[in-house]
């Protein structure tokens, strides 16, 4: 009996000294956020981590456990994002992926999502190829080119200064800028939109002197320029225009917001651009005030677009694991479909049909901004604030 | 709406603005390959240097023509350290040891400038005279682009002086061609190398801050002027500086139209030209593997 106590002690002992870490520690759900961190959009890329890092960090944590992001950068290359989507898939355990500025990276995403078997949800991503691309992937911010048009177009329509000119489309050489031209051009033709060129121009996206386009577009007799570049590379092209004196002749419709940061640096060359996007600092409700001065208090940063459609995409992604039940990625993906969540621009829903959000959204244009508690000099105003119905698509 | 003459102006402006950057870009990287047989990997880098400490000169107070003396002579002297400190002691391997070495130099600078001047476009504040635009034949052009012209008219103007009429320039040609008759007359050659590289330093950061205000400044500038750059020494030949003066003008001047008449293939066309020239001329235009 003696012996039979001994080794019974001996074995409960080892048992206790070699059993893994008690279950209080619970192993954290990880999260892969792929964001550029480097390269042209590297601007844009930090605002949409801090706006997850802030999603995570204020929802604490989900199915019990905490959240840990796992950032890495994409360098707005396709294929340098999916090597980097399956290391933290195959090597960290990511159960999902969230971020992603690029439509071309996006896509690349999505058409190895299979392999990946993890939900993807893009906060940045604009092609309409998103609609009902795959079951597990998804669009929660920022608003897609077929939306922008939309609410682009019924902006020019409704301003007697932007109704009756003629329209030069120049965008950005990639998946993206193709998009948003083609659908601004049919839009904008069927509503009696001019414009100067049905075959809008693509500019390589490493363009530095604009001059030749600027000259290109002087030549042309356009009053009003229709640009869809990488939003900061929007400043640039202000600045470079307004040295050539067109800022007083031909008005700038962007189809994509411009970060604060890159107006800043525009200073006013950078007055008077139009364009539809989710959110300006200028929404006033209370949801977005507490928003922008937490995020301001936070990172020292003037609150984006891109930081606020990124924190809502997360917090529906987060919300999405809890609603799951599990990190199971079929749970998830289905989770996902029609959840919302009502933030700093209001209700942003995930539709069932096609896995992309429907929000509120407004229009703005860029002026010379009054105090404010970010010290900014260049603002995105709110003119007008279309309801998600208007922008479609329909559901 | 321009007009025809309005539209040649433009376009032919444009160009020689364009070529004129490029070629005090490739000019600097010309001298310091051609004398030292050093191809400088991080010299679109110390462009980018250039522009970003042209950018706080300015940023800070200085007038900007203070800041176009200061600049480059800041490069300069990063130039030198450089030279001192890395490429000197690799001298004598062979050249790939020190085009591995810029090219972690490359990586090097450019982290610096994300470190301490961050992602985000910067533009250098111009004096009022130098806003607005001038009309010229037809077309507004702006003032800025017509003193940068001037400008890069005038640097050539004394780097060839500087060349072809004083003791050192005098040298610097000789080393190139017949170096030990040089270092037999008593040159120390380890002197000259270090005067070839600051001095081409010295152009990258003088090509920087001029192309600061024209373009941006942001930390992909400097990697995607270098790629620029070899183009026009490629095509020019390399240490040729009149190679690289009208390889200079042909890509600027080919680029700008290519944006203007055929956008969707403008970048491709200059790699079409330098191809097209490489099949007839190996050499390039006029590459004799000497600087002359």
């Amino acid at each position: 009996m003696k012996r039979f106590i001994t080794i019974s002690l001996s074995i409960i002992t080892a048992v206790m000294i070699l059993a893994p870490y008690p279950v209080c520690a619970k192993k954290p759900v990880k999260i892969g956020v792929l964001v550029p961190l480097t390269g042209i959009a590297a601007q844009g890329g930090l605002e949409m981590k801090y706006g997850i890092e802030m999603a995570a960090r204020e929802k604490g944590t989900v199915l019990g456990s905490p959240i840990k992001l796992l950032v890495e950068d994409t360098q707005v290359k396709p294929p340098i994002a999916v090597s980097k989507a399956e290391k933290l898939v195959y090597r960290d355990d990511c159960k999902a992926l969230i971020g992603v500025l690029s439509s071309g990276v996006g896509l690349a995403l999505a058409k190895n999502i299979n392999k990946l078997n993890v939900p993807f949800l893009s906060t940045h991503v604009m092609t309409t190829k998103f609609y009902g691309l795959h079951p597990m992937v998804f669009r929660s911010g920022q608003l897609a080119n077929d939306q922008t048009a939309v609410g682009n177009v019924k902006g020019i329509l409704a301003r007697p200064d932007l109704k009756n000119r003629t329209y030069y489309v120049l965008v950005h050489d990639y998946s993206w800028g193709h998009d948003a031209g083609e659908r601004f051009i049919a839009l904008a033709k069927k509503n009696g939109i001019k414009i100067y060129n049905e075959n809008y121009d693509k500019a390589p996206i490493k363009t530095k002197d604009w001059s030749s386009y600027i000259s290109k577009i002087k030549a042309s007799g356009a009053d009003g320029i229709y640009m869809a570049f990488i939003t900061n590379v929007i400043p640039v092209f202000a600045k470079q225009a307004a040295d050539f004196g067109l800022q007083d002749k031909v008005k700038l419709v962007s189809a994509a917001a411009p970060g604060p940061l890159e107006l800043e640096a525009g200073g006013t060359a950078c007055h008077g651009i139009f364009g539809v996007s989710d959110w300006s600092w200028d929404v006033n409700n209370p949801t977005s005030d507490d928003w922008e001065m937490r995020f301001w208090n936070e990172y020292k940063t003037i609150p984006s677009d891109a930081a606020v459609h990124s924190y809502v995409g997360a917090m529906n992604l987060f919300n999405a694991i809890e609603k799951a039940g599990s990190t199971d990625a079929k749970a998830i993906a289905s989770a996902l479909k029609g959840i919302s969540y009502d933030g700093p621009y209001g209700t942003v829903r995930i539709s069932a049909k096609d896995n992309c959000m429907r929000n509120d959204a407004v229009l703005t244009e860029t002026m010379a901004a009054s105090d404010n508690p970010f010290g900014a000099t260049v603002y995105m105003k709110v003119l007008h604030t279309f309801p998600a119905a208007e922008l479609g698509p329909p559901e | 709406m321009s007009g025809t003459l309005g539209i040649i102006v433009d376009i032919t402006l444009n160009s020689l603005v364009l070529g004129g950057v490029f070629l005090i870009v490739a000019i600097g990287l010309n001298i310091i390959y051609g004398l030292s047989r050093i191809m400088n990997m991080a010299h679109g880098a110390l462009y980018a240097v250039g522009a970003y400490i042209g950018f706080s000169l300015v940023a800070s107070g200085l007038n900007f023509f203070a800041a176009l003396l200061i600049a480059p002579l800041i490069v300069g002297v990063i130039g030198l350290i450089i030279e001192r400190t890395i490429i000197a002691p690799m001298r004598k391997r062979s050249m790939a040891y020190t085009l591995i070495l810029t090219y972690g130099l490359m990586f090097f600078l450019d982290g610096s400038i994300k470190y301490i001047w961050g992602n985000k476009p910067r533009f250098i504040e111009l004096p009022e005279f130098m806003q607005g635009t001038l009309p010229i034949l037809g077309t507004d052009y702006p003032v800025f682009r017509l003193v940068t012209l001037l400008l890069i008219i005038l640097i050539m103007g004394a780097l060839m002086l500087f060349l072809n009429k004083t003791k050192i320039g005098i040298i610097l040609r000789a080393s190139s061609t017949i170096p030990e008759m040089v270092s037999c007359l008593g040159v120390n050659m380890s002197y000259v190398h270090m005067g070839a590289f600051v001095l081409g330093c010295v152009m990258a950061g003088l090509a920087g801050i001029i192309a600061g205000p024209l373009t941006t400044i942001d930390p992909l500038m400097g990697g995607e002027m270098l790629i620029s750059s070899f183009v026009v020494i490629v095509i020019g030949g390399l240490g040729s500086l009149r190679g690289a003066v009208i390889a200079a003008l042909l890509v600027g001047g080919v680029q700008t139209l290519a944006e203007f008449f055929i956008t969707d293939l403008a970048m491709v066309i200059v790699y079409i030209l330098m191809a097209v020239i490489l099949a007839f001329m190996p050499r390039g235009l006029l590459g004799e593997g000497k600087f002359e």
